[in-house]
């Protein structure tokens, strides 16, 4: 394989990939297809996973289908954000009931009502809220989100009937582990060799990986690696290519059709720090440590999200250093309507970049399909100004 | 070198003719049903018009939201760019350009050499954009090309506070049955319009020299309304509905 | 008696009061670095009682949120916020202050320079994201009391992390203000914010009464004590005072709406750049608002407060709040009030700038419509943003509302009126 033009080319996807479109394009079936474990859906990058998984659950996250809100409307206002009453709608739609339960965790506002709304349905057999703090370095809250954790994994006990092991425990860390260097490799040989994948690819391997079997995507991972490895040039630095490299920043950006529109304009997704990517996978556990304490830290420490409090300045100061360690030409804010945490955290974010040189674009996204048009215009203009 | 831009806006399609920094000449018509038809025919119009053969034309840039249906066109640019190339052309010392088309407004800040170094655009909704004031001049029952005029005769202009077209719609309806004057209510739309584009500029922000384009320029009550709220002088050109074609004519030449 | 006369009987003579007392609170606070105090900007929910007995000014953005709706001067500052960047979907308080920091507008130019911001996430998660940009626009120490929600329960280990945080408060005061807290101070303030929450309680009670002698708008305009001066003698004077005039209008069959027939419970904020309108409206219908869930927070945590162990008490007492449990024990006290107040239908404000507190409202309409059986209206609204507010349409929604509510319950006989039928002894 060649080194090729990223722009005005739509091929089909390196069949290494293909498992993670399958996953991503239809989740409800990849879920339907694991039959040999009880599912339990999340919401957030926050969920602790590891513990469901080492409970003996497959964890999937949850993904708006974007259907047509009919149902969702009479639980949530218009002034909700799309993640939220998409998911909600998937719900009463009878389109999650593959489920066997859910784990909700606690990051904004509109989630945390939806958890309400959602245990009152009492759709499934299963629901847990893990309340974790909003603050996130301070000891206190450590020594609290700790005993959250304890108490998840005393409800996941609780169901399944049996505990859940400190081998079982280390297992899950192992896997979730190898598939988060994997993927953060694979988003390295991207930024070196932005022809090397397309840039919705990024957003299938992560999604992809959310969503099937992780032993599964664990493999698969591996699989496209070597593939990659193989592939690209053996050469010490990247060759200087014609587009222009983007970083991504913001929450849940479920839009395959994004990341084309990105590609057609010539520009490459080299980096992000969003929920669908980068802050997905940020952050190994450590294996050395008691896998409780491990996972905690990992959870405190890795890639914040705006609904929780770090500090002041961290969160500029990473995007910043990102988009240089990228080599980024722009950074490109995809924001979700409604999303408040984020909205908040956007002035000043842009200020730090435009003191840093770095030009940025922001784009308010909602689910509406003929919001393509006008997107179009922003990137094209955006690509044109970098 | 003769270069062509061709604009295709959800209401009207422009052409323009540039010949070595040199306007040569613009055109105007609806677009209609399809914009294809409308590239080609506002482009072969001009070429009438002017005298000039379509062989003599050697490069075309296509803009507007229909840019991509214009077959014949070399290159396909967005409007933010061409109206920022178009402003500089007309007026080099222009720093800011305010558009209101139909279905959009923008505001867009050019450095020194007129090239743009930011852009806010309103596109999701039509509250500030040339269609929230038909659906006012509608609502008033006065024709839409009048009303400006007739809103630079009000004494106490009411206040539209509504950001949403159809709530705008029934305060309007409903001062309309309080029997509040037309040149009042008028007025009042003008401000309420000019508040939400005047809020875009202030996003960016944009400084003077400001130039106003689109099709709403034209109406004297608008121009009047957002020199009121952003404080500073803003000028329309001469043609300010081309001033996209003319930009994308200018940047053809560099392609 | 003439309309004007008969208008001005109605009138609350301590409203007056009131105004000269916060506009005092106003200029202390304004006044406060040349008379060598702290200002603290504290959130609504915050635990404010060890600011006061360290002598540091609290102030509260979200009042003064509210002082700039009513001024009717929200619109304006929330546009200046979204110039800078804000986006118009965010909460409308938060906005409004952000905008008025760098303007200096509102109807007292501006609030004085904050000297330390403490955050309280009990209501909502903006108000964290809220400091976050104030903590970095005027460069002050920020303490955020994480008070994790309680969905179905207050675990033991939520109690123990507030707890915690409680002594990092301190610290954290002591730090700033290079003082150390006065435990006997700390005491006393914690009995007069006992005796100043159980005060205002029984002001909201007394409109148990039919009719009743003061309704929901002035309850908006009389909590801003209980919020700001919290802890204070004033607050407890004051309220006392309030008590004794509203049981001298029960007395005197002095209603706040000539010829009440219908009783209403609102919930959310209130639209405060249209309580006159909204006021009028209803009385226009001879329907009374006589209670609502959002000053009855400020009562709400009585029962988790020890007056002697005022400090511990933070605890329960700020994690409990009615905004910050599962929207089924939201129903729940709703249940409890429209039974209390005997109230005939509940006016719920859909408001775009709170999501904890307008999510779920759908579901909660559900359940009040089937275990009360009385009409429920959506009023689709904003706290302090007029741009999200149609008068047509609001008009149509409450006088087909009211329709229903008249066809659904006979006016109230003279007889229940002279007898104050309806009004309940004893707690809910």
């Amino acid at each position: 394989m060649t080194a090729r033009n990223l722009k005005n080319e739509r091929t089909a996807p390196m069949k290494e990939v293909t498992p993670f479109y399958r996953a991503m394009d239809d989740p409800a079936a990849s879920g339907r297809n694991i039959t040999h474990k009880k599912i339990l859906g999340t919401l957030c990058s926050y969920a602790p996973e590891e513990l469901i998984y080492a409970a003996g659950y497959h964890p999937m996250r949850l993904f708006s289908s974007k259907a047509d809100n009919h149902l969702a409307q009479n639980h949530l206002q218009t002034y909700c954000c799309s993640v939220v009453r998409g998911i909600l709608e998937d719900s009463l739609a009878g389109r999650l009931d593959f489920l066997h339960g859910t784990v909700f965790v606690h990051t904004c506002d509109s989630m945390q009502r939806l958890s309400d709304i959602w245990r009152l349905k009492g759709r499934y057999p299963f629901f847990t809220d893990v309340i974790l703090p909003a603050k996130m370095h301070a000891p206190s809250a450590q020594t609290y989100m700790a005993a959250v954790l304890e108490r998840c994994k005393t409800d996941l006990e609780t169901d399944t009937g049996r505990p859940v092991t400190t081998q079982a425990l280390a297992d899950a860390i192992r896997i979730y582990n190898r598939i988060r260097k994997n993927l953060a490799r694979i988003y390295a040989l991207k930024s070196r060799y932005p022809a090397a994948l397309q840039n919705k690819d990024l957003l299938a391997l992560v999604k992809g990986s959310m969503v099937m079997d992780r032993q599964a995507a664990a493999d698969h991972l591996d699989k496209v690696i070597l593939r990659l490895a193989s592939a690209v040039p053996d050469t010490k630095d990247a060759p200087k290519a014609p587009f222009k490299r983007l970083l991504l920043s913001g929450s849940v950006c479920d839009m395959p059709g994004l990341y084309d529109l990105f590609q057609e304009t010539g520009a490459a997704v080299v980096g992000d720090d969003l929920c669908t990517g980068r802050r997905w996978f940020d952050g190994l556990i450590p294996e050395d440590m008691e896998p409780m304490a491990a996972i905690t830290r990992r959870y405190a420490q890795r890639l914040v999200c705006p609904a929780k409090h770090q500090d002041l300045h961290t969160r500029a100061q990473h995007l910043i250093d990102q988009a240089r360690q990228v080599a980024a030409d722009g950074v490109v804010f995809v924001l979700l309507k409604f999303c408040d945490p984020h909205a908040f955290d956007y002035p000043h974010l842009k200020t730090c970049l435009d003191d840093a040189g770095i030009k940025s674009l922001v784009l308010e996204l909602d689910d509406s399909q003929d919001s393509q048009g006008q997107l179009a215009t922003r990137i094209e203009t955006f690509i044109h100004m970098i | 070198m003769i270069c062509a831009g061709i604009d295709i806006g959800s209401i009207t399609a422009k052409a323009a003719l540039v010949d070595d920094e040199k306007l040569v000449g613009t055109h105007i018509m609806f677009t209609g049903y399809n914009p294809a038809a409308a590239g080609r025919q506002v482009f072969d119009e001009l070429l009438k018009q002017t005298g000039i053969s379509a062989s003599a034309v050697k490069r075309v840039v296509a803009t507007g939201y229909g840019r991509a249906s214009v077959d014949f066109a070399h290159k396909t640019v967005t409007e933010i760019i061409c109206h920022g190339a178009g402003a500089h052309f007309l007026a080099p010392d222009v720093r800011g350009v305010i558009d209101v088309g139909g279905q959009d407004s923008k505001a867009i800040l050019l450095d020194a050499n007129g090239q743009v170094e930011n852009f806010a655009m309103n596109d999701k909704c039509a509250a500030g954009t040339g269609r929230f004031l038909e659906v006012m001049a509608q609502a008033l029952q006065i024709p839409l090309n009048q009303m400006g005029e007739i809103s630079l005769g009000a004494k106490t202009p009411v206040k539209i506070s509504s950001i949403c077209t159809v709530f705008a719609e029934s305060e309007v309806i409903s001062m309309i049955a309080r029997q509040k004057n037309r040149q009042d209510i008028a007025a009042g739309i003008h401000i309420s319009t000019a508040a939400r584009v005047a809020s875009l500029a202030g996003k960016i922000p944009l400084c003077p020299p400001v130039v106003m384009t689109g099709g709403v320029a034209k109406n004297k009550g608008m121009v009047k309304a957002l020199k009121d709220r952003l404080g500073y002088p803003v000028t329309v050109g001469a043609m300010p509905q081309e001033n996209g074609a003319v930009g994308a004519a200018v940047l053809a030449a560099g392609t | 008696m003439t309309r004007t006369d008969e208008k001005e009987n109605r009138k609350i003579a301590a409203a007056k009061k009131m105004r000269d007392i916060m506009t005092t609170y106003y200029l202390d606070a304004l006044s406060a670095s040349q008379n060598h105090r702290q200002v603290a900007w504290i959130t609504s929910g915050g635990p404010v009682e060890p600011l006061v007995a360290m002598d540091i000014i609290p102030v509260y953005p979200e009042n003064h949120g509210a002082m700039i709706g009513s001024a009717k001067m929200g619109e304006d500052l929330c546009t200046k916020a979204e110039e800078m960047g804000y986006s118009a979907d965010l909460c409308a308080y938060a906005r409004a202050d952000i905008g008025c920091a760098v303007a200096k507008g509102g109807p007292i130019g501006g609030l004085p320079k904050p000297d330390m911001l403490i955050c309280c996430n009990n209501i909502c998660g903006t108000v964290l994201k809220w400091y976050e940009v104030q903590a970095r626009y005027y460069d002050v120490p920020l303490f955020i009391f994480d008070t994790p929600v309680c969905h179905t329960d207050f675990f033991p280990e939520t109690a123990a992390y507030v707890k915690a945080q409680i002594t990092e408060y301190i610290t954290f005061l002591e730090t700033v203000t290079r003082q150390k807290l006065d435990m006997d101070r700390m005491n006393q303030v914690g009995h007069l914010s006992f005796e100043g929450q159980k005060l205002w309680q029984q002001v909201l009670r007394t409109t148990a009464h039919k009719p009743s002698p003061m309704s929901a708008f002035d309850a908006f305009f009389f909590l801003a004590l209980i919020v700001t001066l919290r802890g204070t003698t004033t607050a407890v004077d004051f309220y006392k005072e309030l008590i004794a005039e509203m049981e001298d209008r029960i007395a005197n069959g002095i209603s706040v709406v000539a010829d009440e027939q219908y009783r209403l419970l609102w919930d959310n904020l209130p639209v405060w750049h249209r309580l006159k309108w909204l006021s009028k409206k209803f009385s226009d219908h001879k329907a009374c608002l006589v209670a609502d869930t959002y000053t009855s927070a400020w009562c709400g945590a009585i029962q988790y407060i020890d007056p002697d162990n005022f400090l511990d008490s933070i605890a329960q007492a700020y994690t409990r709040i009615y905004l910050n449990i599962g929207i089924d024990q939201m129903a729940d006290q709703i249940l409890d009030m429209i039974a209390f107040y005997d109230v005939n239908g509940l006016v719920m404000h859909s408001n775009r700038s709170c999501k904890p507190y307008s999510f779920g409202q759908m579901d909660i309409m559900h359940i009040v419509q089937k275990k009360a059986g009385i009409p429920v209206l959506m009023l689709e609204a904003d706290m302090v943003d007029p741009r999200s507010f149609s008068e047509s349409q609001m008009d149509t929604r409450i006088d087909a509302f009211m329709e229903i509510i008249q066809h659904k319950n006979r006016p109230h006989t003279s007889a229940d009126m002279q007898t104050g039928t309806g009004q309940k002894a004893g707690g809910r």
